[in-house]
């Protein structure tokens, strides 16, 4: 019974050491898994639609690894549409980390009386050619209007055109291999440390124990959940291991109808 | 005398021991006065975008002389106060918060009166401003909470054991924190 309770306190303290990470940030959302570049919480697209959109910006992507979100919601959860765009930005990691190459695309639908909104949040690496006086022109000139018709793939659809029209030339695609190679080797090295530290521990137990029954099962729950950041296929071929750490810095425009 | 021998060495036995603190220190303090040069450039870089700003409202808006004057005015004011990172005290922060706090006050009623003059809404110039305007606004805040978050990891830092006890000997000093002020708070709203 004392090493049962033992094992319960290692329990938590593990539980405890990698949930930190989880519960850190809780009012934004978490990306969808597999990742993805379309993430249409509130469902504005139909399904053909989010196909569409998530081959183009994923092809986008492939070529230059710029990384252009789509992400819709349907509340703000109280926050300024800008900073809930920026949130995102940095808690997803979107765009290559160095690079800061990541743009997102926000839009809070207009429900009953509320308003529509949208914002465009552009990382730190694309403000200079996505500059906030060009980005606040896309959203007036080119999203608006379909927005006020509820055509909400026909704005996001011109947007990203728009932006990608504006980038051309800009970043290309070398050091995609770098940026997931990376991760791979840091998950094998840290399930090698994990196993070695678990050993340590429940090796120790089983002194105690004379060989007690708790050292297998304990040995598997404790596998960390490397999800989000490691490379997974999708649903559409390609391998798209989702945002890069890149890093925003208040740069873009929105608007509202 | 015995007594003040034995702490003698046990501080310097302190400093040796955590050398890696002092540089620590010295490290933490680098990231701040960055930092500050990232909050001063944002700052900077509104009050570049003003003049513009000013001369397509006035094409316009030739009777609201007043508003403009007075926003050519603080924005005078505000870029004459510059902070060196050494000195980042809490009455040298409150000054040029104060004086940003103005210029931002005169901004919002610049932009108020667009309201009057419809031709000025729709001028793409100024819409264009007004866009550059709400993302250096933005720009700001974000430098600004960075900058307050390592202001915090800096202070607590020099205020920790042992650090403490030789952080004010070195002249490590606690930095000051940007305050929200009331006005400053209030950021421009730019309505689109």
């Amino acid at each position: 019974m004392k090493i049962l309770s033992k094992i319960k306190h290692r329990f938590w303290l593990f539980i405890l050491f990698f949930g930190v990470a989880a519960v850190y940030a809780q009012d934004i959302p978490k990306p969808m898994y597999p990742p993805c570049l379309v993430n249409d919480f509130a469902r504005l697209f139909s399904p053909e639609e989010t196909r569409a959109l998530e081959q183009k910006l994923r092809a986008y992507h492939d070529s230059t690894s710029t990384q252009i979100y789509v992400v819709t919601v349907n509340d703000l959860e109280g926050y300024a549409v800008s900073d809930y765009a920026f949130k995102i930005g940095e808690e997803w990691g979107v765009g290559q980390k160095g690079k800061d190459n990541g743009a997102v695309i926000l839009i809070k639908p207009k429900v009953g009386n509320s308003r529509g909104q949208v914002f465009i949040a552009t990382g730190y690496g694309l403000e200079a050619r996505l500059n906030d006086a060009y980005v606040g022109r896309i959203v007036r000139d080119r999203m608006i209007p379909y927005f006020r018709e509820n055509d909400y793939f026909g704005g996001v659809n011109a947007a990203v055109d728009a932006i990608i029209e504006r980038l051309s030339g800009e970043f290309d695609a070398d050091e995609q291999q770098d940026n997931e190679g990376i991760p791979i080797g840091l998950i094998v090295v840290s399930v090698i440390g994990l196993i070695v530290i678990l050993r340590l521990i429940f090796g120790n137990n089983r002194h105690i124990n004379n060989g007690g029954s708790n050292r297998g099962g304990g040995r598997f729950i404790f596998f960390p959940p490397f999800g989000g950041g490691s490379n997974r296929t999708g649903g559409f071929g390609g391998t798209f291991g989702g945002g890069g750490g890149g890093r925003f810095g208040g740069g873009g425009a929105g608007g509202s109808w | 005398m015995r007594n003040i021998k034995i702490l003698f060495s046990v501080i310097l036995l302190g400093a040796i021991f955590s050398g890696c603190g002092y540089n620590t220190m010295v490290e933490k303090q680098e990231a701040v006065a960055s930092q500050w040069g990232n909050v001063q450039n944002a700052y900077q870089r509104r009050a570049d975008l003003i003049p513009n700003l000013v001369a397509t409202v006035k094409g316009y808006a030739e009777h609201e002389q007043e508003t403009l004057t007075k926003v050519t005015e603080a924005r005078a004011k505000a870029t004459q106060i510059t902070i060196d990172p050494e000195n980042l005290t809490d009455e040298n922060i409150r000054e040029y918060q104060q004086a940003q706090a103005e210029l931002s006050a005169a901004l919002s009623r610049l932009l108020l009166i667009q309201e009057n003059y419809p031709e000025l809404k729709a001028n793409q110039n100024f819409l264009a401003l007004q866009d550059e305007l709400a993302g250096t606004e933005n720009r700001i805040a974000v430098e600004r909470n960075r900058f307050n978050q390592l202001v915090k990891e800096y202070n607590a830092y020099i205020r920790k054991f042992p650090q403490i006890i030789y952080a004010g000997l070195f002249g490590f000093k606690p930095k000051a924190y940007f305050q929200a002020v009331e006005e400053a708070q209030t950021a421009i709203k730019v309505q689109f």
